[in-house]
């Protein structure tokens, strides 16, 4: 884990009393949740608990029945268009990449309509997230339609990166992908994290990515939510938290973790 | 990473010293690249030539990003000095650097009338297959449907049942009122052009008998067209993308007889009842008319719609629907068995088959115009 970033004072991200009601169902109830500048955190839960929801509120796509939420000391909702882009990155589920524009066009419409570059430098800083996302230079002009679902995910990330956020948003990045290319989003995010500073905000199910790229998770139990390291939680007396994370698919989880924990120690 | 402002537009960029040594302050970031690469771009120039050592101060630099980053790379490697700066901006810069930088690939350009030769190749090329691809799929289509009546138990009659009461009972408000609607533009029109030749009782005959050849018939199918057509390719296009057809066919069940068959046989059925009621609907909609415009009651109108038309005038314009089912069913239901990936695919699919099912059905009215004309009726 990178020593940058965690816990160094400042939330760039908090959200406070945030109640989400759908009819007479509550999905969230009474939320508080801070994310220190640099710092990874995980969002899981089960299937229905809200975990999108929660996302969608965060990045202001959904207003929230109560609470707010503030980015960089301000909240979502008062942000500018172009101050907004500047400030978070979202990767969206199913990559929502704009299927009429090739991948470098996609990646270079926020640099196109924020930004006064000439169209030579936003080729030249496309290619350049391209790269950052892991895909060579000539992806970027085949169409969505062409590629693959982990090439998908990494232009997607391209794109939210056009504009260096300061937050990255991921819905489950490592979804409908094979564990080979999921590891490497992972390591991808982890290396993102390190070398730009950028704080990262993950939504996922994934068990592996919350034991080896988070350094806090945060659980949605009962519309409520826990904030914690993984290490904490393992020790939770709440009987769905012990299950979430002591499943037969959380043991090699935790063996990656070890393995990752190892490797980043004996780099350093 | 450090940044002067949250705010985009407050970042600054001010550029200090002179000669060979530059200095950076402020935030060298998306907001001010445009600027710094003006200012820096003249310097470089400047002093691209002789034997000058040029460097670049960073140490007052409060913000970098990416693009800022690669910014000063592409100097690095125009051989400028980068000094003074701080160990985050350097892992930054180490780290960009460390990328291996290609510059995107530029899609070949075509020369504009060659694209349209090409377009035009293709196109031809297309229509080609288009018309084989609706005859074969016509000859499948009719073989499962003699299939359906060889096997009676194949006839899937509550399905059949369904597609008539969507493509037949609840379209009948709409297709009633453009009846009407178009009964009114006809006899408006025949009005304002007989009146000069003291004929405008003729107007009467010319509604009825418009209606009942043409204008009844053509109306139906195309909104059926409109309404059905697209439907069809909509649903079947749906559960295409979303691999139900592939299901069917690997349960051993023929999406054919599951889904195109029942919609034809459906459509072949509704379309002359709708095209009847039609018929009646512009008939009462030119009483109406007639009776403001004309001062004809109804019991007269009546009378004279008699002497003016005959049960060929309504035959010739009904044997028309089933042919016009046959084509806005073929064609929806083929255009929904093309989709294929994605929901953009089940739109387009959809488009076109309602285009193409409009284009025929007027195609094919012409058509029965002149084969009529020509065998007397």
């Amino acid at each position: 884990m990178t020593e940058r970033g965690r816990h160094n004072g400042e939330a760039i991200l908090s959200a406070r009393g945030i109640v989400n009601r759908f009819g007479r169902q509550h999905v969230h109830d009474d939320i508080d949740l801070e994310v220190g500048r640099g710092e990874i955190l995980g969002i899981a839960g089960g299937s229905g608990s809200g975990k999108t929801v929660l996302l969608k509120t965060l990045t202001g796509l959904h207003r929230p029945d109560r609470g707010t939420v503030l980015i960089a000391g301000k909240p979502v909702e008062e942000l500018g268009h172009a101050e907004r882009a500047s400030l978070i990155g979202v990767l969206f589920q199913q990559g929502a990449l704009f299927s009429s524009l090739s991948v470098a066009q996609n990646v270079m419409l926020p640099l196109r309509e924020h930004t006064e570059l000439k169209p030579d430098e936003q080729e030249r800083i496309a290619a350049m997230k391209l790269q950052l996302a892991g895909l060579t230079a000539d992806t970027g002009i085949k169409v969505p339609a062409q590629l693959s679902g982990g090439m998908v995910k990494r232009a997607a990330l391209a794109r939210a990166l056009a504009l260096d956020p300061r937050i990255l948003f991921l819905d489950e990045p490592t979804s409908d992908l094979d564990p080979l290319t999921a590891s490497g989003i992972d390591a991808l995010v982890k290396q993102l994290n390190e070398a730009l500073g950028i704080t990262v905000v993950i939504v996922t199910h994934d068990l592996t990515t919350l034991f080896t790229v988070c350094h806090r998770v945060a659980l949605l139990v009962d519309h409520k939510i826990v904030i914690d390291t993984v290490e904490k939680l393992m020790h939770s007396r709440n009987p769905w938290i012990h299950d979430f994370l002591h499943g037969p698919r959380a043991q090699g989880a935790m063996e990656a973790r070890k393995e990752a924990r190892t490797e980043s120690h004996g780099n350093r | 990473m450090k940044r002067a402002s949250a705010g985009a537009s407050a970042a600054t960029l001010t550029l200090h010293g002179e000669g060979d040594r530059l200095a950076l302050e402020g935030a060298l970031e998306t907001q001010t690249l445009a600027e710094a690469t003006r200012a820096l771009g003249q310097w470089l120039h400047e002093r691209a030539t002789g034997g000058h050592r040029r460097a670049l101060d960073l140490k007052a630099l409060s913000g970098l990003d990416t693009p800022g980053a690669l910014f000063l790379c592409e100097l690095r490697e125009k051989g400028v000095e980068l000094t003074g700066a701080s160990a985050e901006h350097k892992a930054l810069l180490d780290f960009i650097g460390g990328l291996e930088l290609k510059p995107l690939l530029k899609v070949p350009v075509t020369p504009r009338w060659r694209e349209i030769v090409i377009k035009l190749g293709k196109g031809a090329d297309e229509a080609a297959h288009e018309t084989y691809a609706v005859i074969a799929f016509l000859g499948r289509a009719a073989s499962e449907i003699a299939r359906a009546f060889a096997h009676p138990s194949r006839l899937r009659l509550p399905s059949i049942s369904r597609h008539i009461a969507e493509t037949g009972i609840s379209a009948l408000p709409i297709v009633g009122l453009m009846a009407v609607m178009i009964s009114i533009v006809i006899a408006y029109q025949g009005v304002v052009q007989l009146r000069p030749y003291g004929g405008e009782d003729f107007t009467i005959n010319l509604v009825a008998v418009s209606v009942l050849r043409e204008m009844g018939v053509l109306i139906t199918a195309i909104i059926v067209a409109g309404r059905s057509g697209s439907a069809f390719a909509a649903e079947i296009g749906v559960m295409k993308a979303r691999e139900e057809i592939d299901a069917l066919r690997v349960m051993g069940l023929e999406p054919m007889e599951m889904l195109v068959v029942p919609r034809l046989i459906a459509l072949i059925i509704t379309l002359p009842l709708l095209t009847f009621f039609s018929d009646i609907m512009g008939l009462a909609g030119g009483a109406v008319i007639t009776q403001f415009l004309l001062d004809v009651s109804p019991l007269q109108y009546v009378a004279r719609v008699h002497t003016a038309v005959d049960w060929k005038d309504l035959f010739v314009g009904i044997v028309k629907a089933p042919v016009f089912a046959v084509v806005i069913g073929i064609i929806g239901c083929m255009h929904g068995l093309r989709v294929h990936g994605s929901a953009e695919s089940v739109g387009r699919e959809t488009t076109r088959a309602v285009v193409k099912a409009i284009f025929l059905v007027i195609v094919m009215d012409a058509f029965f115009s002149i084969l009529f004309e020509k065998l007397g009726l």
